[in-house]
């Protein structure tokens, strides 16, 4: 079935944006097209309901129903995996200001020492 | 840097400085040690100049301990891991410093200065990178079953990720050459880094060695060991960067 296809790689997906994801605004933008485009899809879904049934029969789901609870899946765990990535990057910052900030201290005790001797 | 040198020889006047280390550096990753801290750094500054700990936003008196017992002591203004706590100290040992050699050093008491000087004197010797301390090399350390358990799992975890085959992956002893603090960069702020550390070692394809050293574990080391499935933890935080 060409859901079943199109469910696994997409899940795969997600699997390698969780070990290869980077920082580039290539990859925002993908991100960002996917709001759009899931913006847009869930306005139409909304406005003409049969259609999501239109497009699950043509991949093979069945139920409409079925089509938007799978691709709710697929987005809620894409969506953890990038929070969890921009998480990793966050501490990163951090660790980089904290140290840079023991460093400075130790710099400016050094000097105190200095001025005493 | 002279008032680091000042700042050690006036907190130990009485000492005799002629058999004591000047050129490699003790480093000590420091949280909430401050039951053992005065022991750990006082025992080592007979043999050793320079003492750096770098403290990990403890909730103790660690830092001031450790001072008055004669280290240099760096502090973080928040609590990071040790993995960063060991990263700061060689970057303040790389950049501030004209250390030769990094000892790194545990500071819950469990390492034994003799098995530092013989390591330090091997890596010299041999003209090695890295010496790392294994406590699995002879019969002396007895860290019990389950604990046993534990050490083998994240060494065949490490020989899988690096290459290099270790028997011991989690020592808190090595020492490691100012040309080998160069190749590391440690990402992993938590307990990882001992994988990481062996990793990019491996990667900078420095000579190596294991050093048979005896861990002393007390009940207050015993205490804080890793689990099982941090194991895990390790797998997931070194494949996902």
């Amino acid at each position: 079935m060409l859901s079943q296809w199109i469910i696994a790689i997409a899940l795969g997906a997600v699997g390698i944006y969780l070990l290869k994801a980077r920082r580039t605004a290539s990859h925002q933008a993908i991100r960002r097209l996917f709001i759009v485009v899931a913006l847009i899809a869930g306005f139409v879904a909304v406005i003409f309901p049969n259609y999501t049934t239109v497009v699950a029969g043509f991949l093979g789901i069945g139920r409409g129903a079925d089509l938007l609870l799978y691709s709710f899946v697929v987005f809620a765990l894409f969506y953890v995996v990038h929070q969890y990535r921009r998480q990793l990057w966050q501490e990163k910052l951090t660790t980089d200001l904290a140290r840079a900030l023991t460093l400075a201290q130790a710099d400016i005790e050094d000097l105190k020492d200095f001025g005493k001797n | 840097m002279v008032c680091q040198n000042e700042k050690v020889s006036v907190a130990q006047p009485a000492r005799d400085t002629h058999n004591r280390e000047d050129d490699a550096w003790v480093l000590i990753p420091l949280f909430n040690e401050g039951q053992v801290i005065h022991g750990v750094v006082s025992d080592l500054t007979s043999r050793f100049s320079h003492i750096l700990c770098v403290d990990d936003g403890s909730s103790d008196d660690s830092a001031s301990i450790a001072r008055a017992a004669g280290a240099t002591v760096l502090r973080h203004p928040i609590n990071l891991g040790q993995g960063a706590a060991l990263q700061t100290g060689f970057d303040y040992l790389l950049t501030r410093t004209e250390a030769t050699h990094v000892i790194t050093f545990d500071a819950d008491g469990q390492h034994r200065l003799a098995d530092a000087l013989e390591m330090l004197e091997l890596a010299r010797r041999k003209k090695l990178s890295v010496v790392f301390g294994s406590r699995f090399l002879d019969k002396r350390t007895k860290p019990g079953f389950k604990k046993r358990a534990v050490l083998k799992v994240a060494v065949l975890l490490t020989r899988a990720i690096t290459g290099l085959r270790l028997t011991d992956a989690h020592n808190g002893l090595r020492v490691l050459s100012r040309e080998a603090l160069g190749h590391i960069r440690l990402q992993q702020n938590g307990m990882s880094h001992a994988t990481e550390i062996v990793h990019q070692l491996a990667v900078a394809k420095l000579s190596w060695i294991e050093h048979p050293v005896e861990v002393l574990y007390t009940d207050y080391s015993r205490r804080k060991g890793q689990s099982l499935l941090n194991s895990i933890n390790i797998l997931i935080d070194l494949m996902v960067r």
